[in-house]
């Protein structure tokens, strides 16, 4: 997975366009020494039971709730800073990725995806005959 | 013939910015939150709410430990400040993409109303920093009857 071929949903822009509260959340990708590629991603406000993790034809999707109740009843908001709501991000998974191996962590509001390299796909060094 | 230089830290444009800042919040209240784009905004953003006896000011601060939050009061001045780390505090990895922010942040919030600064309480989940603040008991409202 690169920053390059990462794509997000045309249909899931326009539906964040429409109600104004689907966010695009922030995240950081890094790759690790050992080929691990780890995917963090703000998600405030969402709990890990809000948050679903779907792999599908080479996408991986991820979608969350980070919308709550108000933290009082009858108040005027006398300044806004920031807005809840439903988090929405995909990206286009690498082949090299091990499928079966992703975990998932979730902690503070900020989720943390380990994406493994199939062994089959770690480098080789080929010795010279 | 006038001369004269700017000092460092004067913005000419300043004023131009707050209002066209306040007119976005004015008309488009979304238009704040869309923050979440790559960069911009005043971090951490903040929510601060009026109620009849309480304030409350909501920060959003994924990430953060509260270890590493420090608030403190001082009549009616909030100030909020702590450090975010990077997500990976290693050397040796290759970042790839890099949006979410590092560093130290503060943030100063002038509250509408006299608090009673003995029991505030704050509490962190999900990212999200809840800061209750009771109002003093000189400024609240009070109902008073006509004998």
């Amino acid at each position: 997975m690169t920053g390059k071929d990462e794509k997000v949903k045309p249909s899931a822009i326009s539906a964040g366009d429409e109600s104004g509260h689907t966010f695009s959340s922030l995240v950081d990708i890094y790759e690790e020494p050992d080929g691990t590629t780890v995917l963090v991603m703000e998600m405030p406000g969402a709990s890990r039971e809000n948050v679903d993790i779907n792999v599908d034809k080479g996408v991986l999707a991820i979608s969350g709730d980070g919308s709550r109740e108000p933290v009082l009843e009858k108040c005027d908001c006398i300044y806004s800073g920031f807005d809840t709501g439903e988090y929405f991000r995909a990206f286009a998974l690498s082949d090299e990725v091990d499928r079966d191996s992703i975990e998932a962590q979730m902690q503070n509001g900020v989720l943390v995806l380990r994406l493994p390299k199939a062994s089959k796909a770690a480098t080789k060094k080929i010795e010279i005959k | 013939m006038a001369l004269f230089r700017w000092s460092e830290n004067w913005d000419p444009f300043a004023g131009l910015r707050t209002i066209q800042k306040e007119l976005e919040r004015a008309f488009n209240r979304h238009a704040v939150g869309g923050y979440r784009g790559v960069g911009g905004g005043v971090y951490p953003p903040l929510n601060v709410y009026n109620g009849e006896n309480e304030i409350v000011v909501e920060c959003e601060m994924p990430g953060i430990e509260k270890e590493n939050i420090d608030l403190s009061i001082t009549g009616e001045t909030l100030v909020i400040k702590g450090t975010k780390h990077l997500s990976a505090d290693d050397e040796s990895v290759r970042y790839q993409r890099r949006e979410c922010g590092y560093g130290d942040f503060s943030r100063t919030v002038v509250l509408p109303d006299r608090i009673d600064a003995e029991n505030i309480g704050a509490s962190m989940d999900c990212g999200i920093l809840v800061v209750r603040m009771p109002k003093s008991e000189t400024t609240r409202s009070r109902q008073v009857k006509v004998s």
